[in-house]
């Protein structure tokens, strides 16, 4: 690569075009920033410079086509990147007034009235996002790997061709599809034979969002597992160990940093989830009590709490609400970050041996 | 090293010990599965089989079980069964046995005998240290098996009794839900015959590494099963349900078609489920017609923005990007962006795009954009991925024919992801368009549509700007997810024909259809071109 | 039974083995090579040994009694099958899931492609060094240990001090015989517990000479062992072929030459194809060899 690196940009330089092309493109740029700054302020006449930019980079394609290029697609990965600081800045934007109004109460209050009439306490969303998350992290962390092991060691070719599929598929599944059955058979089962004293609580909610975050975790452990080298899986077998044992003491413990970022991102999905809850979970605000009665009528998550909501909600209500999105975001932006960080040591760590 | 070493190289299990193993299994097996359609009440508890109660015959069944795991052991002990057992069945089988014990000795010690606190901690601690010790300090053939065995004739024994059987409740202090018999006995054979078949298989192999072996690759595999069979459960519900409302009134006819002046027999396939708009004055079915062509809509909108962006911004990561930290930067914000939950991208679009581009209206191009902004990383990754698994040698060799890279990217990197990046959008397409989360707050404008979003005809081109508007862009519809969700939260749908529910498996069934036929050609797709690679 | 009886015992079976496959051999005589009849005893009897991945043969008919306590070397150009080969001796093939195995492959006149042989025995018996030294990312202590505690032999895990049959000594005295066996015993004696990930590519190499043999192999299989390594690490590694020969079986793979007259007692030559075209002591393979194919592989006109 590098050799090819420089040569190109030595067959680059020198090329009297690049003055032409810079020209085009600066103009380009330039009706672009003014058309986002135009956007932002919501002004109807963004069209115009972008118009402009449209314009410049046709030019600029038909006649310096790969500098064009280049920098066009620079563009678009700056948008991406940009889209993330979009997301924190306009919802961290909305949800000043709550936090304002409130202050730290918005996270710790725990006594009534806790969301309505001027208070808004997030408290009892906090505890009913982990409630739902731990459950549903018990039944899919293990479940998973179970899954990822069977996957990537124990299945034979022809079984993992059919099984790996259909556990995609079970993520391709909508989760308003999931809430529906969750809340047609799951609720009805649970209030009908079990006599909870509502249609839906935690557990439901915590039992279907664990199998909705089963196929991430058992797709991102399996990558991790198959990261661990052949040769190292061959000289345990070859001194005479099951593919068990050298599962237990050589595969997993190797790719246990990769395991454990799949049970992270899991968490992360977990959390995230939104439409299955919002069906199948009572919306009443308050805590189980005692806390693992879940059970109990109580129930609402951060998600929840939004979805049900953000549609009708105005003032500070709906500051509130953009606060327990940013909640919500932050934690699982850290959750990704760190599963990231995690996926990359191991990489390094297994990569720098060869 | 002091060990024997074993001369043979064929481990000869003897017949009876391998066939009684086996049929422990497959008996474990059959109580398992009859256990889970009983949870499901597929099957009563009191259907009568063979004369004596379902439950009752599951109850007999663990007995035979529990004793047989037991006889194993001794078996194996005894030297009738050929075993490698270890010093011990190990710390983790301890735990659990201990952990198990601990339950059953509180459990009976408060329920069945009514003892105080202190009372059913006594009895539990006390169980649970026996069960931990039989299992820790013999050696591994009897340790692994004597307390499974105690267990599962215990359970069973329990349930033949009728100790607990279809009539039986108990309502936990502190947990707001009544336990009955239908559920309990279900679960706890469940329970019992997964860990009569760990020990069974075990024995199979006879203890030691390969025994161990046996039992956890059987628990694994039975873990996958649950997996599938809750893929195939939840596919096989929707479908069943879903199938009768959907053809609901529909029908096969012959009917015709004008070209140019002259008729033309015509098959003329009615199914109004999936013709008819959800609400209106002449509409006898109502339809999700409006919710397919919103969903249509969304995903060619989001697919026109993202992909371009997705994939020149892969392109300018893997071909063009000198900095190592830039590109950290960005795959750190990609993923950061994947997993952010779905209902911030409604937040955003909320705050974002609906003042900026349709004055604060729900609109499909606020749908479209916030999907579109979903559908980015996902194409991002994968494009990535796909451009980055090009060899380099191919771009090696194009430069080393005085090929600029510009034209490298075009002509060799490109149609060689080709494929990789397609299938990664196909699967993305799958997963935004059964989104509902992100549009609660940007799209949907009634709960019920009665018209249809025509896009195609409603462009207008004006001179002042924003020189092009589209009147349908700008105002807000339904969609196929949206849909089932507006069905299940308001409680009711228009009209007569349909309840909620069936209305809801209708929709939800179509749903996953579109869903599936988009993950059905991607993993298709994928599949193709891995085999097409391997045969080159 | 003690181990010497076993010994016996096996020895008398294989030495009937021995002339049954002798006369059969004749008996046929295609190859161009006439059997090759050695002094010791057959630790490895293989017959018309096919491997098939997928569609492709990788081995044709491949039949060669391996004596024991010697070096064996497998040479031959890449992908002339000697790896497969060298794989089917301990089954390692059996990874490989597109692989078919056809023939008979004897250890000590048992068949070890047959039904119901347990692996574990088998590869505990075949020990195995790869071509990358391939230690796994814990302690030199625990590579070297990982064998023995994984097959029960050595316990100091907590559970063996709470039942009071820990046994850290044997543990100890087993990994400086083992690390001693290696030669490596003087480079790591006071870095036991250090990653082994940190050893150079020689001393990870004869790390893993040192895990294989702490299993106390029969025979101990060599896939191009210094492959990946300086000249001085591979002497080294040579080095200790040779003396490993005087307790055990070596079969080793090389496509350096020198190396195989260098360290083998006898040598078998894999052409293209997957065939074995001849088999005999080391000197005659190099100086007088029967085919022409080998003569001109040995002399560099081929291959």
């Amino acid at each position: 690569m590098s050799k090819f690196d420089t040569l190109s940009t030595r067959v680059h330089r020198h090329r009297p075009e690049d003055d032409g092309a810079l020209a085009v493109l600066g103009v380009g740029f330039s009706c672009l920033l003014i058309a986002f700054v135009l956007f932002l302020t919501g002004s109807g006449l963004t069209a115009v410079p972008f118009l402009g930019f449209l314009v410049a980079a046709g030019v600029g394609w038909i006649a310096y086509q790969p500098t064009t290029a280049k920098w066009l697609m620079f563009l678009a990965t700056v948008v991406t990147v940009m889209t993330l600081g979009l997301i924190v800045a306009f919802i961290v934007r909305e949800a000043i007034p709550a936090i304002r109004m409130m202050g730290v109460d918005l996270l710790i209050r725990t006594n009534e009235p806790l969301w309505g009439s001027g208070t808004f306490s997030l408290a009892p969303m906090i505890v009913g996002t982990a409630t739902t998350t731990v459950i549903a992290m018990t039944i899919a962390a293990p479940l998973g790997i179970a899954g990822a092991l069977f996957l990537s060691e124990i299945a034979p070719s022809t079984v993992r061709e059919i099984v790996k599929p259909g556990i995609e598929l079970l993520a391709g599944i909508p989760s308003i599809t999931y809430g529906f059955i969750g809340f047609v058979i799951i609720n009805g089962f649970f209030d009908s034979q079990l006599q909870t004293p509502t249609i839906g609580n935690y557990f439901t909610v915590g039992l279907v969002i664990g199998i909705m975050a089963l196929p991430t975790i058992v797709t991102v452990a399996e990558d991790a597992i198959s990261t661990v080298p052949e040769s190292m899986k061959s000289g345990s077998l070859a001194v005479g160990t099951t593919d068990w044992q050298t599962m237990k003491s050589v595969t997993i413990p190797a790719a246990f940093s990769g395991i454990s970022a799949a049970v992270l991102l899991g968490v992360g999905r977990a959390m995230g989830e939104t439409m299955a809850a919002t069906v199948m979970i009572p919306h009443t605000k308050g805590f189980p009590s005692p806390l693992f009665d879940v059970f109990g009528g109580t129930g609402e998550t951060l998600t929840t709490v939004i979805a049900f909501e953000g549609g009708n909600a105005s003032g500070t209500h709906m500051s509130a609400l953009f606060a327990a999105g940013v909640i919500l975001f932050l934690t699982v932006l850290t959750l990704s970050v760190a599963s990231q960080i995690i996926e990359s040591r191991m990489q390094r760590k297994l990569g720098g041996k060869q | 090293m002091s060990t024997e070493r074993q001369t043979q190289l064929v481990s000869t299990q003897s017949s009876i010990g391998s066939r009684a193993t086996v049929a422990i299994i497959g008996l474990g097996l059959v109580v398992f599965a009859v256990s889970w359609l009983a949870l499901f009440q597929w099957i009563g508890g009191e259907t009568d089989v063979l004369g004596v109660g379902l439950f009752r015959l599951l109850g007999v069944c663990l007995l035979f079980i529990g004793v047989g795991t037991g006889a194993c052991g001794f078996a194996a002990r005894s030297g009738r069964i050929a075993a490698t057992p270890r010093r011990s069945a190990g710390l983790l089988t301890g735990v659990l046995f201990g952990l198990l014990g601990f339950l059953v000795g509180g459990l009976s010690g408060a329920q069945t005998f009514g003892l105080g606190t202190a009372g059913w901690l006594v009895s539990a601690a006390g169980i649970g240290t026996a069960a931990a010790t039989a299992a820790v300090f013999p050696r591994e053939e009897l340790g692994s098996t004597i307390p499974p065995s105690v267990f599962v004739t215990f359970v069973g024994a329990v349930i033949t009794a009728g100790i607990i059987d279809a009539g039986w409740t108990w309502t936990p202090v502190d947990l707001s839900v009544t336990l009955i018999g239908p559920v309990v006995v279900p679960l706890l054979t469940i329970v019992a015959s997964l860990i009569g078949v760990w020990s069974a298989a075990k024995a199979h192999s006879g203890f030691g590494a390969r025994g161990r072996q046996s039992g956890a690759f059987l628990l694994i595999s039975l873990s996958i099963l649950g997996m599938l069979s809750v893929l195939v459960l939840l596919v096989g519900f929707i479908v069943v349900r879903g199938l009768d409302t959907v053809l609901t009134d529909a029908g096969v006819g012959i009917g015709s078609i004008t070209v140019l002046n002259i008729q033309i027999p015509w098959v003329d396939v009615q199914i109004p489920f999936l013709m008819n708009v959800t609400q209106g004055l002449f509409v006898d079915v109502n339809g999700i017609l409006p919710a397919i062509v919103g969903t249509l809509w969304l995903v060619i909108g989001a697919v026109v923005f993202a992909v371009p962006l997705g994939i020149g911004a892969a392109i300018f990561l893997t071909e063009y990007s000198e900095s190592e930290r830039f590109t950290q930067l960005v795959e750190i914000a990609t993923n950061g962006l994947w997993s952010t939950p779905s209902i911030v991208f409604g937040l955003f679009g909320l705050t974002f795009l609906l003042p900026r581009i349709s004055n604060n209206h729900r609109s499909l191009l606020g749908g479209q954009l916030v999907l579109g902004f979903m559908l980015l990383p996902l194409v991002v990754i994968t494009s990535y991925e796909a451009i980055k698994a090009v060899p380099d040698e191919f771009r090696d060799a194009s430069a080393a024919l005085g090929v600029t890279r510009w034209q490298t990217i075009r002509s060799v990197v490109l149609p060689a992801a080709m494929p990789g990046i397609i299938t990664g959008i196909i699967l993305g397409v799958g997963r935004i368009a059964g989104e509902t989360a992100p549009l609660l707050f940007v799209f949907p404008r009634s709960t019920f549509p009665s018209s249809v979003p025509n896009v195609l005809g409603s462009f207008e081109f004006s001179l002042a700007p924003p020189f092009v508007t589209n009147e349908a862009l700008l105002s807000g519809g339904s969609a196929l997810p949206y849909q089932l969700y507006a069905s299940i939260t308001s409680g009711h749908v228009p009209g007569q024909t349909f309840t909620v529910e069936q209305f809801g498996w209708g929709t939800a069934f179509v749903l996953l259809i579109v869903v599936l036929a988009l993950y059905g050609i991607g993993i298709t797709t994928r599949l193709y071109f891995q085999r097409k690679l391997q045969h080159e | 039974m003690s181990d010497i009886d076993m010994k016996q015992t096996r020895a008398e079976s294989n030495e009937q083995r021995t002339t049954t496959t002798v006369g059969e051999t004749e008996e046929e005589l295609q190859s161009e090579w006439s059997a090759y009849e050695f002094d010791g005893q057959t630790k490895i009897s293989v017959s018309d040994l096919d491997v098939y991945y997928g569609s492709d043969q990788a081995l044709r008919g491949v039949s060669m009694d391996i004596p024991e306590k010697s070096v064996t070397a497998l040479i031959g150009p890449s992908g002339c099958g000697k790896s497969t080969f060298l794989r089917c001796l301990n089954r390692m093939n059996d990874r490989v899931s597109s692989a078919r195995v056809e023939g008979s492959v004897t250890l000590d006149g048992e068949e070890i492609y047959q039904d119901g042989v347990n692996l574990v025995e088998l590869r505990k018996r075949v020990g195995m060094v790869f071509q990358a030294p391939n230690p796994f990312p814990k302690s030199i202590r625990d590579n070297i240990a990982y064998g023995p505690r994984k097959h029960g032999d050595i316990d100091t895990g907590l559970l063996a001090r709470l039942l009071g049959d820990a046994n850290p000594e044997e543990e100890e005295d087993l990994i400086q015989r083992s690390l001693r066996q290696a030669a490596l015993w003087e480079e790591v004696s006071d870095r036991l517990d250090d990653n082994a990930l940190g050893l150079s590519g020689g001393q990870q190499q004869r790390l893993c000479i040192a895990r294989c043999l702490a299993v106390d192999p029969e025979i101990i299989l060599m896939d191009e062992p210094a492959s990946a390594l300086d000249p001085i690490a591979t002497s080294k590694i040579e080095d200790l072929i040779e003396s490993l020969a005087q307790e055990y079986t070596v079969v080793v793979v090389t496509h350096n030459m020198q190396q195989a007259a260098r360290i083998s007692d006898q040598t078998a030559v894999f052409l293209t194809g997957g065939e074995l075209v001849e088999y005999d002591d080391t000197d005659t393979i190099f100086e007088d060899p029967n085919s022409q194919r080998v003569e001109d592989y040995i002399t560099g006109k081929f291959g």
